[in-house]
């Protein structure tokens, strides 16, 4: 188990460092550096030398490097173009609302993606398998921000139902439990939307798991031993397939990430996806750096959480033997 | 080998001569304002007037508009009539139905007279006695009845002049927020997501193709830091690393289908890994070995041509991907504004009150046309990997 968990950290570690350095390259490879896009051209030689020394900019390539990775792990992600403020206190309120949407929609997809893809097993041929087989191919060939927009259009305008955009309304209810009404109104389209696109895929993995392993000879004894269906199903089938169904979730995350930031565009929400596309169109490299990585740091320590339900899930890594993934 | 016929190879190609040869069915081209905008499809019925075009010319020097709906956007009147007679004088009158006549314009001496009036133009409002801000049409259509346009005076010998209204509604899709074809605009599109999606995956294919083969074939430390890459890889989602370098570098076309390869190879090079790793154990590539071929032929001319059906597999399976993140990222506004894509189309509406204009034509059609263009590889590719199941490269046929 020791060695698992350290493998498991060394890789969140090698990640993390390498979204460190793909933000530290990607910023550096555009024309001019951080003081050109600030210093004004009537600067004498000598003023502009005092600003890249006073931005670390004259230091060599390894040493800025390692300020970087300080100033990243530390949030200091240095005054935004546009705002002029702090970029963590710009970046600050919007990270509850993408892990909210995140949250849900992860949580909800996987929910209902497993129940169907289990009872879609069971019943080859029934009426949940062709949903299952349907909703998958919809995830995969269907643009998220297209389903969200017909969605918007039928149950923001054309019957208004739940609000257009954004993540309060204005003026703000009053009263804790009318601003928590409030901020779920707004978010049932957006997670719905991501949990929609999101099911169908997952059950279709789920359901490809439950079909291998309903063949083989362990269920042919339960059922022997007269077992009940549901306890075969879940007890039994269910419980030996858990262990990939969260390797699944790996490999979904990234995609679910993204689409988050669709999301949030396309209704507007105050998350951390908008705030990156609209500092990439405005140009405010700071802010966009630091959107990137606050983002990857949310892949990366959600694919440690499924790591360790992971290795709560899979006994031979409970009980100390080599994991075989 | 099944050779059973799928319905998506004959839909692909329909989309690829629709993508070729549909932008030929308009004359115009579809960056051409032809109606106003968000102007509904014309079998939507409605109170809204068709569009309207004529011409005047010698053989029909007047023209008789019955007109049943409020006031237009706007008018024009362009071309050239020659005259034989020298001096002429001419005059293009209007005619409303409660009997006003306006002068629009006229014309004296010899030769050849060009016309060229829009009735926005400043120029041409201040001419009919309207102040600049305001709209010269409700002069011009004042109530329904018949309009009566005609050039008096000496009658030209050849030329015309074109009359044209832009209707309220407008061919099978409507108009956008500039009043361009919406279904010239969509058939445009075919162009951009078959090119994108054809040409990434393809490159993100030979990538993960070389990689793969070499990552399998050879094993050992190359193949471990090949796969310890590809795991980090496919954990960090690509959007925003897509959207930050497509910000940095520049939103054009073959930047976009470039950047979208380099991120896009690690699915086929894993498949191509564990088929090559499969096929060293063969009986036949290690007498190769043993006759002392060099790796790089055993891969060239054996391993290559037993994983090619598989790869062809991976491509169409490949390529909806690649189509949906050149829409996501023409979605967010980061692709070249001068490129016309169904992803650019829904940006636009998202970004131009397609929803308050109530105008579901501006939705539906790009994102369905997105949707199906995916289902159509997706098809394809499951029919492909069913005839080339890899099963048989194993057993079976050798």
């Amino acid at each position: 188990m020791r060695s698992y968990w350290a493998r498991r950290a060394a890789g969140a570690v090698l990640v993390l460092l390498l979204v460190i350095a793909a933000n530290f390259f990607l910023f550096r490879i555009m024309p001019g550096d951080a003081v050109s896009s600030i210093v004004d051209p009537r600067f004498s030689p000598e003023a502009k030398e005092r600003m890249r020394e006073l931005f670390g900019l004259d230091l060599p390539l390894h040493s800025q490097f390692f300020i970087y990775v300080r100033r990243m792990l530390t949030f200091d992600f240095g005054l935004s173009f546009l705002s002029q403020r702090p970029v963590w206190d710009e970046i600050r309120s919007r990270i509850p609302n993408t892990i909210a949407l995140l949250g849900s929609a992860l949580l909800l997809s996987s929910v209902i993606g497993t129940w169907l893809g289990v009872h879609a097993a069971r019943k080859r041929g029934g009426f949940v398998e062709k949903l299952v087989l349907i909703s998958g191919s919809v995830s995969f060939s269907f643009p998220s921000f297209f389903v969200q927009l017909v969605l918007l259009l039928l149950f923001a305008y054309t019957f208004p139902v739940f609000p257009l955009r954004g993540t309060v309304s204005i003026p703000m209810p009053q009263g804790t439990l009318n601003l928590v009404l409030d901020y779920i109104m707004h978010m049932v389209l957006p997670a719905g939307s991501l949990v929609l696109l999101g099911f169908g895929s997952w059950a279709i993995y789920v359901r490809n798991l439950m079909v291998k392993t309903l063949g083989k000879d362990f269920i042919l004894l339960a059922r022997a031993k007269g077992l009940s269906e549901e306890r075969i199903l879940w007890n039994h089938a269910f419980r030996s397939a858990l262990p990939p169904v969260l390797t699944i979730f790996l490999l979904a995350l990234p995609g679910i990430v993204s689409g988050a930031v669709i999301t949030e565009t396309v209704f507007s929400l105050h998350g951390v996806g908008k705030f990156l596309l609209d500092s990439i169109l405005g140009h405010d490299y700071p802010a966009a750096g630091a959107a990137f990585y606050i983002l990857g740091l949310l892949t990366i320590f959600s694919n440690l959480v499924a790591d360790a339900a992971y290795s709560i899930a899979d006994p031979r890594i409970r009980v100390g033997r080599r994991a075989e993934r | 080998m099944k050779s059973m016929p799928r319905w998506s190879f004959a839909a692909f190609l329909f989309i690829l001569a629709a993508g070729l040869f549909g932008p030929l069915l308009f004359a115009n081209g579809p960056q051409s304002t032809v109606a106003k905008p968000f102007a509904p499809p014309a079998w939507m019925g409605g109170e809204a007037p068709p569009p309207l075009s004529a011409s005047l010319s010698p053989e029909q020097p007047s023209l008789s508009i019955d007109w049943k709906w409020t006031a237009p956007e706007n008018i024009s009147i362009r071309g050239t009539v020659l005259f034989d007679d020298s001096p002429a004088n001419a005059s293009l009158v209007w005619k409303t139905p409660d009997g006003k006549t306006f002068i629009l314009g006229s014309f004296s001496g010899s030769g050849e007279w060009s016309v060229d009036i829009d009735a926005r133009d400043v120029a041409f409002k201040t001419d009919l006695g309207v102040a600049p801000f305001q709209s010269a049409l409700g002069l011009l259509f004042p109530s329904q009845g018949n309009i009566r346009i005609s050039i008096e005076g000496t009658s030209p010998s050849s030329g015309s002049l074109d009359v044209t209204v832009p209707g309220g509604k407008w061919g099978l899709l409507g108009t956008d927020q500039r009043g361009r074809d919406v279904l010239s605009l969509f058939i445009a599109g075919i162009r951009v997501s078959l090119l994108v999606g054809i040409a990434a995956t393809l490159l993100a294919s030979l990538l993960g193709l070389s990689i793969g083969l070499a990552s399998g074939y050879l094993g050992g430390v190359i193949d471990s830091l090949i796969m310890r890459a590809v795991d980090v890889l496919l954990s960090i989602p690509v959007l925003p690393i897509l959207m930050v370098i497509v910000g940095i570098w520049g939103k054009g076309l073959w930047q976009l289908i470039l950047i979208l390869g380099l991120f896009s190879w690690m699915g086929t090079a894993r498949t191509v890994r564990s088929l090559a790793l499969t096929l060293r154990e063969t009986g036949y590539v290690e007498n190769l070995r043993s006759i002392g071929a060099s790796p790089f032929y055993i891969l060239y001319r054996h391993l290559l041509p037993e994983v090619l059906p598989v790869l062809l597999a991976t491509i169409s399976l490949g390529v909806p991907g690649a189509i949906l993140a050149e829409a996501g990222l023409s979605f967010l506004g980061l692709s070249d504004p001068r490129v016309i894509s169904w992803g650019r189309m829904l940006h636009e509406a998202h970004g131009f009150g397609a929803f308050t204009a109530g105008a579901w034509w501006l939705i539906l059609p790009p994102g369905l046309g997105i949707s199906i263009i995916c289902l159509v590889f997706l098809d394809m590719g499951r029919a492909i990997e069913e005839m080339a199941d890899p099963r048989l490269l194993k057993g079976g046929r050798r």
